[in-house]
């Protein structure tokens, strides 16, 4: 049987639709049962929201000047630092 | 989803950057920086982060001619940053264990007994919506404080899926973690912030 710490532990797969459809129908039947963990869910998912719409994405001005000089230089000059023929960044 | 007119715009920009055009340049670097800067945080933190993503997009203005748009450009930027992140680790000889957490933060499994009930539930109600939590002034401050100082892979992981809305496998192929690592990753930042938030809601305090 499902207890509070299990629903604790799976709270975000729930939250994010990533459970099983038996592991779902668990959590929810608890839920309807248990005003705890129907906050701590409620509340992973208030959290979930805040920081989906706050904005973290900004970026430092200072720092993205710096990095329009530094790809401004190396369009200019592309050769520098050029040691081979181009090859592919992703591999190792 | 990218809807068609979202890859007919990343066609164009893909296009301009190719040919050398600033601008262009300067709007990618708007776009994609931030989510490069959370993939480099995860393995050389924040003191390096941004070297490692100044040289990630030098070495994609040449990369860029031969990118063939088999994954997203922000995608391909953000492997990009981890590669180079994981060159600056091999070069100073270290490595970054990869954190394997247990999937409940401790300050919140020593709230349950023995039998997994809990013995120290909740404060909070459960039916506050986010916008009666950030009119407490202070929180939103809080909550931007706290997320600054969660584990780096933490934090990471929480940036790429939640803020950035990369899909899981997304993150999990960025980073080079499994998909059960991300989640504990992803629950166990979620379980720093509702401790925060209780913590606030109870004393006042951040």
């Amino acid at each position: 049987m499902l207890m509070c710490q299990d629903v604790a532990t799976l709270a975000s797969d729930y939250i994010d639709d990533e459970l099983g459809p038996v592991k779902r129908l668990a959590i929810g039947a608890h839920l309807l049962m248990c005003r705890h963990c129907r906050s701590l869910i409620g509340n992973l998912r208030t959290t979930r929201e805040i920081i989906s719409q706050r904005s973290y994405d900004h970026l430092d001005g200072d720092y993205a000047r710096r990095l329009d000089a530094a790809i401004g230089e190396a369009l200019r000059h592309p050769d520098n630092g050029r040691t081979g023929p181009p090859k592919d960044p992703e591999a190792r | 989803m990218p809807t068609p007119q979202d890859r007919n715009d990343e066609s164009d920009l893909i296009a301009r950057l190719r040919a050398g055009d600033t601008d262009a340049y300067q709007n990618a670097v708007r776009r994609f920086t931030p989510t490069m800067l959370a993939a480099a945080r995860f393995y050389v933190g924040v003191d390096k982060a941004e070297d490692v993503v100044q040289e990630s997009w030098i070495k994609a203005i040449r990369a860029i001619q031969t990118f063939e748009g088999r994954a997203s450009l922000k995608t391909w930027l953000s492997r990009i940053v981890v590669n180079q992140a994981k060159n600056v680790l091999r070069q100073s000889g270290r490595e970054v264990p990869l954190e394997s957490p247990e999937a409940l933060d401790p300050a919140l499994a020593s709230r349950f007994g023995p039998n997994r009930r809990w013995i120290q539930p909740p404060t909070l109600t459960s039916h506050e919506t986010a916008e009666q939590w950030l009119e407490r002034g202070a929180l939103g401050d809080c909550l931007d404080k706290h997320l600054a100082a969660l584990p780096e892979q933490q934090r990471s992981a929480l940036m790429l899926f939640e803020v950035h809305q990369h899909k899981s496998d997304d993150v999990c192929n960025i980073l080079e973690v499994s998909a059960s690592n991300l989640r504990v990753l992803i629950h166990r930042a979620r379980q720093r912030m509702f401790l925060m938030v209780e913590h606030f809601q109870e004393t006042g305090e951040c």
